[in-house]
């Protein structure tokens, strides 16, 4: 057998499992694969009407439908990494039959997947608003894919650190089930952070995803902006939440792999 | 050559721990089949997995220059949604096979494992024994130093039997296995040498046939 290199090895590993996942979204039946792409529209129209509803009208100095689809697309991203990459170890415990694959490798070609389907997502929405003419202008495009960049690392280092825990603790994921309802409404998805009234803008500010939305939804219209955000408290949260994730997982890799 | 310095390998139950291997040392020879005898839970199967890397030892460390299959047992890592054929694609993928390679492997499975249909068919379809032969006919595909074998053999029909001891005959001309069993007329077949396992020790012996008296050995000893 001809021996190959590190990343030889890690390239062909999450080759095989981003194939494998996308083979199983796409196996398990019509349904699942159309709620993929459709649930961010029901999202969407939900709260257009209950906006409607309360307001009288969808009318904002900026297009709010767009908003919306911004916001979910980012927090949809961070809902499915991390409540997929939860159960991913043990629902993968059978590969760790073949040595090369470890079980980060797993969580890693699942966010992979997650990626893949958030962009087709998004060159979904922008190709409905140049159709029908919203207004998608952005006002600084790095920034909003550093906002993404972000989120991206955020939503890794909290899903690995879950994952571990995991497998240790019951009942993980049934937490995390409620958390990201609970979080649906306190990290400025549908609303920005400025529309509140200051004691509630203070408390939600602690949420580390809310600074996180307000890059992303900020740097998008020119009439918002990140003057809310506390960059530096990101770092914090996500430095540390990557470094417990990746010290957990060193040492408890071997017993992750032979659980 | 593999070489196993001071190995220790427990299991934590409630009446304290249980030792598969106690402070081993020990170098097993290369280019020879070696049989792997003991009795039940005497942990031939854990010393395979650590072997195939997928377990380890407490203590200690196991080291080789060879390359190990994955530990060939009844059914490995398939996907219940997944056909046949991608559950095949998917291992060769994760060997880094190139797309004319996995086309020759997914050919030789297919005509090997003779699922006909089934091939194509999710397997959760399958039997257990349509399982094992498309888990052994993968093996055969692929190039190891050692196949590590627990009691795969036994799969399927008498005639698909004898096909699969024969090609594993074949293969082995190129390979070595490891192979766990429980069956002395296999060993004697297929294997040169020996390892009996018990109560945390290995013994190494040059002919099959003195690992097989030892292994009666201790079985009366039992009784």
């Amino acid at each position: 057998m001809v021996k190959r290199n590190s990343f030889k090895i890690f390239f062909a590993v999450q080759n095989a499992l981003f194939l494998r996942e996308l083979n199983m979204r796409f196996s398990s039946g019509r349904m699942g694969l159309f709620w993929t792409f459709f649930e961010p529209f029901f999202q969407i129209l939900i709260f257009v009407l209950i906006k409607v509803a309360l307001f009288g009208s969808a009318e904002s100095h900026f297009d709010f439908a767009v908003f919306l689809a911004l916001n979910f697309t980012a927090f949809n991203l961070f809902k499915n990494i991390v409540t997929k990459s939860i159960n991913s170890f043990k629902a993968n415990k059978a590969l760790f039959l073949y040595k090369q694959v470890k079980p980060i490798d797993t969580i890693l070609a699942r966010i992979i997947v997650e990626i893949f389907i958030t962009a087709i997502i998004i060159v979904m929405f922008l190709g409905i608003g140049v159709y029908f003419n919203f207004d998608i202008v952005i006002k600084d495009i790095s920034m909003v894919a550093f906002g993404f960049l972000v989120l991206i690392v955020f939503s890794f280092s909290l899903a690995l650190f879950l994952s571990i825990l995991n497998i240790f603790v019951d009942s993980v994921s049934k937490l995390i089930g409620f958390s990201m309802t609970a979080l649906m409404f306190g990290s400025a998805v549908f609303y920005a952070i400025d529309m509140l009234p200051l004691n509630v803008q203070k408390i939600l500010l602690y949420n580390p995803l809310t600074h996180i939305m307000e890059i992303i939804h900020g740097s998008y219209f020119s009439v918002l902006d990140d003057s809310y955000v506390d960059y530096t408290y990101i770092l914090v949260w996500t430095l540390s939440l990557l470094y417990i994730g990746l010290w957990s997982y060193v040492k408890l890799e071997k017993r992750i792999v032979s659980a | 050559m593999i070489e196993l310095k001071d190995v220790t390998k427990y299991f934590q139950t409630k009446n304290g721990k249980n030792y598969i291997l106690k402070d081993v040392t020990f170098s097993i020879p290369s280019d020879v089949n070696i049989g792997i005898l003991g009795r039940n839970g005497t942990g031939k199967s854990t010393l395979m997995r650590m072997l195939g890397q997928i377990e380890f030892p407490n203590n200690g460390k196991i080291t080789s220059n060879k390359s190990f299959s994955w530990p060939l047992g009844l059914s490995g890592g398939f996907v219940g949604n997944m056909t046949g054929k991608a559950n095949v694609k998917f291992v060769c993928r994760l060997y880094g096979k190139n797309s004319d390679e996995i086309k020759d492997i997914i050919q030789f499975v297919k005509e090997f494992s003779e699922l006909g249909n089934y091939f194509d068919m999710p397997i959760r379809t399958y039997s257990s024994g349509m399982k094992g032969r498309l888990s052994f006919g993968l093996s055969l595909a692929f190039d190891f130093d050692y196949m590590l074998i627990d009691e795969t053999l036994s799969v399927g029909d008498a005639r698909f039997k004898k096909k699969s001891k024969e090609a594993l005959l074949k293969k082995i001309e190129n390979c070595n296995i490891l192979l766990v069993s429980h069956d002395m007329n296999t060993l004697r077949e297929l294997c040169e040498s020996g390892i009996v396992v018990d109560k945390g020790k290995m013994y190494y012996f040059d002919k099959i046939e003195d690992a097989i008296i030892e292994y009666n050995e201790i079985n009366k000893k039992v009784k």
